[in-house]
This record gives structure tokens, C-alpha cells and sequence, in this order.
């Protein structure tokens, strides 16, 4: 294992995939010259040259419209959204176009291709630049949806959204790009996507979470094991198909959930969550699904009120605390 | 207007509700692809133009971003713009706007700047569009704080939830299904009949079982709620008409008394507002609940042409699901 930051793994990621492939190539704000807006693409143009590192105009409805064109014939794009507060210019591109062309061609055409770039709260950036975008992908047919927590699975995960022949949404934390962590080094690292990780067992409570809510879970987890609670954290890793398998298993032990994410509550994945498993697993329920989620705001620009609305560690206590019917 | 001529389908109504309140305000007006001179891809502004002339009856190119980014600065202005996008698919292209600057000018200008614009668009099959002209995207919008999102299933509620979105001070993102613009509905009363928003609609009451259900689906569960009551199931349905914010009491209410909870909607599934509901209903009535709350939607892939029947949820649909909850 070596230790990197999620950038250095994503970047490990295309390098290896664009190595491996020549029909993959990179589109999409300052990803060239610049290097990338978050230096994901760092080294990429000297490697592959200008035909497959392509720099483009300030334009997301068209560059993502390019790329869905591209991966029509046959190539596999990897989009970069400067950010994903972004890619809701490319929407009517990656809705009706990306989502829909495998079925409208009755299976003709495949639209292999990977929209990729930092998403969710970031930094005091205000209501326009901080938004966390997963829950209007994840009820799209035709997308899959995928937001890794850690760089080892931004790595695997990364490289199995390239080789999806389905339009992927790959959705990096914004304020993670620095955090390190040990990334495996087997020579071709993939992750399966639609398969959700287990990252602590426990058999008090079953947490489910994705990105930088699995950070927030995590910590949670482990101030309550002091407590003697064990909490278990199930890793979504894609949000969209959702492993109902591996959460169905969790539930059955644990009997009591609580999900987390950092987006708006209403219509949020937590919603979803909330349905599959009330309903598929009735019986096996001492408490209701209990939701952790940013609030019903637009994302405040000052310091302290960031803090306000978003999610921390002793949301996600309080919320399995509530489970266990414990204040 | 004699009674023989009231409104008795969507598209007149919602027509009628724009005429009373462009008679009674000067500052509202109607914009869009075909609003004008063609009265309306659904004809629901017909005779607009020639009533109230082109400065408050405008036509747009086809460009739905600047149909709403020309609404938003037509309210900052101090006009109540309505603003057409004609099949709900179109908005997509507007989502940047909608979202992003419709949904947070309030917010962004710390309560200095209202931006009452209503957004109109067709919603959901019912007319062969297929895959380009028959979204039902609610999820998408409720999802998005600062938008007020509604879903009429009655000439009546759609003039009255127009009236009221024309006289607020937030924007109203307006399905209209588009099965429901030549159905007929019942009559819309008459003059300045306005429906509250956030107020959900009980359609028929019944103990056993709640359905939850809106738009062009309350006729589909009427009818399977006629049907399961002939076999002494009595089922409640609740039209919520405005689905954000939710009349989560209403539907709470009914679920605390028949202990079961079944969800209707004809958008795809996974995401859908039905999920929503769940979550809410489950947290609210968790020691309620009889049976699973579950839900009968839309399929998981576009809407179909050809297929249309298929993929919209009909009566057979929720009957099994009926018979699903109630034998569980």
C-alpha cells in the first residue's frame, strides 16, 4: 500500500486507464495546460498529448454534448466538470442525451462515458458553488452514480466508471482532494461499481453513508464504541444502482438505521434509503430510518453558518442515539 | 360566464386563472416558446395575445434558460412573469437558472429581492411524446430549496393553485400533466377562486388504507379505490397538489387512522417523491404502520412512446398493491 492524496489517486487513475486504452481520453475546463482546476490531471497533457487531454471553452452544455457524441462512436470520454455546480448547465446534455440514448436506440448505441469533478459542499463558497448535486443524478434511469470516500476507492472506483459501458456520474468531495490515505498497489486496481463496502462492523446500529459522510460516520462510530455501542458503517461507494444486498444483511443484525449526507433533506438519497428498506425489511425494523442531512438551506457563505448547516459527528450521535431510543 | 361554459379541463382552467389575474394585475404577464401568436403548444394561452397585446404576451425562441433568466429579471423588476416551458423534458436546459438563480435570488439577497416568477410546464405521458416530451420531474425540483412546486389534478385546483402562485412571493414551479389538458374534469368555479398552497386535498375518505397520490394519478386511484370498495376495502386518497412544501399532516393524519400507506406516481421510481413520503410517513407513524409503506410508480427508464400504456401506472397496479398492503 502506498500513501497519496485523493488527487495523486485520481490521477493514478486516468494515467492508468488512459495507458491502458486508447480510446480513453480527458475533456474539460483547464484540465490541459492548466493541469486541472484541482491538478487531477496533472501530467496528463505532456503523457497524451493534446488529442486526448483537450482543454475547452468555458461551455459545459457543449463540451458535455461533444463527449456524448464522442462515446457515441465508440470512444470513452472521461468529462471533467470543473465543479458539479457546474454540470447543471450540461443537465439537458446528460439527462436527455447521456441517460437516454441506449434506450431510445433500442440498444444500438452505448454511451460509455464518465462525467467527472468535485461536488458537495465546499468551502465558504456560497449558495451558488457549494451544493451537493447526488440526489438529482440518482433518480435518473439510465445514470449510475458514484461518490468514493476514500482515495483507495476513488482509485478502483474511477477506474471501473471508465470502463462502464453506461453513462457514470463519479462525484469527488470537494474539500477531500488533500486527504491522504494508503492506496492499494496491485497492478490493476478496480472496484466493483453497485457494491457497497462495509468499512466497520457492528451489530447496535447500522449507519449508511458515502463520501464525506462516511468521515463524519466514522468518527461518530468510534466515540460511541467507548460507550460500548457498536455501530456498523456501510460504505455506499455508488448511490445509484443502491447494493440493497449488503445493506439487507447489516439490517437483519442490527435492526435500526440512520443514514448520512451532507445534501439537502427532502427527496435526498437518505429518502430512498428510507423506502427500500422500510419496505423490504418491515419486520426487521425497532426504529425508523433517521435521516442525517444538511438543512433545507442554501449553502451560507459565512464560516459559522456553514457550520450550522451541515452535518457533523454529533449529528450522526444524536441521530443513533434516537434509534436506540436513548437521549 | 354561464355555467355551460366553464372550464372543465386543465388547459382552460390554468387559461383562466392567467385572465383573472391579468385583469386584476397589470404586472403579470406570459412568456415563452409559442405563447403568442400560436396560443400555446397546449393551447392553454390562447387568446392571450390578442387580449392583453405583446407587451405582456411575449414570444421566446426555443431556448428555455432564457425564458426563465428573462422571467427572473423581469420580477426583479417588479413584474409577476409567467414563464412557459412548454413539455417539463425542456427545463433540463433551464436547470442552471431554475436552480441556481430562480431558486436563491431571495437567499443570495438576504431578503432584499423577491422573485415571484411562476414556471409552467407539461408534465408526464399522455400523449405519445415519448422519451423527449413526457418527464414528470418533480423529484428534481423539490429537491431544491426555495422553490415552491405544485401538481394540480382538478380544473378547479389548477385555477385555484394558479391564482394563489401568481399572488406569492416565491417562485411556483407548476406541473401541468399533460394527460389531463383536454380531460374532461369537473367544472373550475368561477372569478377569483383561489386554492392555498400547501393545503392537501382529501378526495374520497376511507379508513383501511391512505393513498397518497397526485396529478393525472388521482383519477387512476379513484378508480381502483371505487373498485377495492366493492370488494370492502375503503381506501382514503389525499391529493397533496403542493409537493413542496408537503401537507405532511394531512397524509399523517390519515395513516395514523388506517395504519397503512400506499404511494402513487407516475415518475420513475428510484428518487422519486414517493421515496420522500416513506421517509417522512415512517418517521412520523413508524408505530402505525400496519404494512410497509410502498409505492406504485413509473418504471425505472424514460417514458416510452409506444409503451406509454404500460409504463404509467394504472388501476390494475394499485389494486395489487392494495391487495399486497391489506393482506400483509
Amino acid at each position: 500500500m502506498a500513501t497519496m492524496t485523493f488527487r495523486e489517486a485520481l490521477n493514478q487513475a486516468l494515467d492508468e486507464e488512459m495507458a491502458r486504452d486508447p480510446k480513453v481520453f480527458l475533456m474539460g475546463e483547464e484540465v490541459g495546460q492548466y493541469q486541472g482546476a484541482y491538478k487531477v490531471s496533472q501530467g496528463l497533457l505532456d503523457k497524451y498529448g493534446g488529442d486526448r487531454v483537450v482543454d475547452t471553452p468555458i461551455t459545459e452544455l457543449s463540451f458535455a454534448g461533444v463527449g456524448v457524441g464522442a462515446a457515441m462512436v465508440g470512444l470513452r470520454p472521461v468529462i471533467e466538470m470543473m465543479t458539479f455546480n457546474f454540470a447543471i448547465l450540461a443537465l439537458d446534455q446528460i439527462y436527455n442525451n447521456a441517460a437516454k440514448m441506449r434506450l431510445m436506440s433500442g440498444g444500438q448505441y452505448k454511451v460509455p462515458i464518465t462525467f467527472r469533478g468535485p461536488n458537495g459542499p465546499a468551502h465558504m463558497l456560497s449558495a451558488q458553488h457549494s451544493q451537493a448535486t447526488e440526489s438529482w443524478f440518482a433518480n435518473v434511469p439510465g445514470l449510475k452514480v458514484v461518490s468514493p470516500a476514500t482515495p483507495n476507492d476513488g482509485k478502483g472506483l474511477l477506474k471501473a466508471a471508465i470502463r462502464d459501458d453506461d453513462p457514470v456520474i463519479f462525484l469527488e468531495a470537494e474539500l477531500m482532494y488533500n486527504m491522504k490515505g494508503e492506496v492499494s498497489d496491485e497492478a490493476d486496481y478496480v472496484l466493483p461499481l453497485g457494491k457497497a463496502h462495509v468499512a466497520r462492523e457492528g451489530k447496535d446500529v447500522t449507519v449508511i453513508t458515502f463520501s464525506k459522510g462516511y468521515h463524519h460516520a466514522m468518527g461518530a462510530a468510534e466515540a460511541l464504541a467507548k460507550d460500548g455501542v457498536e455501530v456498523e458503517v456501510i460504505d455506499l461507494r455508488t448511490i445509484r444502482p443502491l447494493d440493497m444486498e449488503t445493506i439487507a444483511r447489516s439490517v437483519r443484525k442490527t435492526h435500526r438505521v440512520v443514514t448520512v449526507e451532507e445534501g439537502w433533506p427532502y427527496g435526498g438519497i437518505g429518502a430512498e434509503l428510507a423506502y427500500c428498506i422500510s419496505h423490504d425489511l418491515f419486520d426487521q425494523l425497532d426504529a425508523p430510518v433517521t435521516r442525517v442531512t444538511g438543512l433545507d438551506v442554501p449553502m451560507p457563505y459565512a464560516e459559522n453558518l456553514e457550520h450550522l448547516v451541515l452535518p457533523a459527528p454529533r449529528d450522526v450521535i444524536a441521530a443513533i442515539n434516537a434509534v436506540r431510543y436513548r437521549s | 360566464m354561464k355555467t355551460a361554459e366553464r372550464p372543465q379541463n386543465l388547459a382552460t382552467a390554468v387559461r383562466e386563472a392567467l385572465v383573472v389575474a391579468m385583469e386584476a394585475d397589470a404586472d403579470v404577464c406570459v412568456l415563452g416558446t409559442d405563447v403568442g401568436e400560436f396560443g400555446g403548444v397546449f393551447r392553454v394561452t390562447s387568446g392571450l395575445l390578442e387580449r392583453f397585446g405583446k407587451e405582456r404576451v411575449i414570444d421566446m425562441p426555443l431556448d428555455p434558460a432564457g425564458v426563465v433568466g428573462t422571467a427572473i429579471g423581469m420580477a426583479l423588476y417588479g413584474l409577476r412573469p409567467v414563464a412557459e416551458l412548454t413539455f417539463a423534458d425542456h427545463a433540463y436546459g433551464a436547470f442552471e437558472q431554475l436552480t441556481s438563480e430562480l431558486a436563491r435570488v431571495r437567499y443570495r439577497s438576504n431578503g432584499q429581492l423577491a422573485c415571484p416568477v411562476v414556471v409552467r410546464m407539461a408534465a408526464g405521458a399522455g400523449g405519445g411524446g415519448g422519451i423527449h416530451h413526457s418527464a414528470h420531474p418533480e423529484a428534481h425540483f423539490v429537491h431544491t430549496p426555495g422553490l415552491v412546486v405544485v401538481c394540480p389534478s382538478t380544473p378547479a385546483d389548477a385555477k385555484g393553485l394558479m391564482l394563489s402562485a401568481l399572488r406569492g412571493e416565491d417562485p411556483v414551479v407548476f406541473l401541468e400533466p399533460q394527460a389531463l389538458y383536454r380531460r374532461s374534469g369537473g367544472d373550475a368555479p368561477e372569478g377569483d377562486a383561489g386554492v392555498p398552497l400547501g393545503v392537501a386535498r382529501e378526495v374520497r375518505a376511507g379508513s383501511d388504507l391512505t393513498i397518497v397520490t397526485w396529478g393525472a394519478m388521482v383519477r387512476v386511484c379513484e378508480d381502483a379505490a371505487a373498485k377495492a370498495a366493492a370488494d370492502g376495502v375503503e381506501c382514503c386518497v389525499i391529493d397533496p397538489r403542493t409537493l413542496w412544501p408537503l401537507d405532511l399532516d394531512a397524509i399523517a393524519a390519515s395513516v395514523a387512522e388506517t395504519g397503512r400507506c400506499l404511494i402513487v406516481h407516475e415518475a420513475p421510481r428510484s428518487g422519486g417523491l414517493g421515496a420522500e413520503i416513506t421517509a417522512l410517513v415512517q418517521e412520523r407513524c413508524f408505530l402505525h404502520l400496519e404494512a410497509p409503506v410502498t409505492r406504485v410508480t413509473g418504471f425505472d427508464t424514460p417514458v416510452p412512446a409506444a409503451l406509454e400504456d404500460a409504463y404509467v401506472p394504472s388501476v390494475a397496479r394499485v389494486l395489487a398493491a392494495i391487495d399486497g398492503i391489506m393482506s400483509f
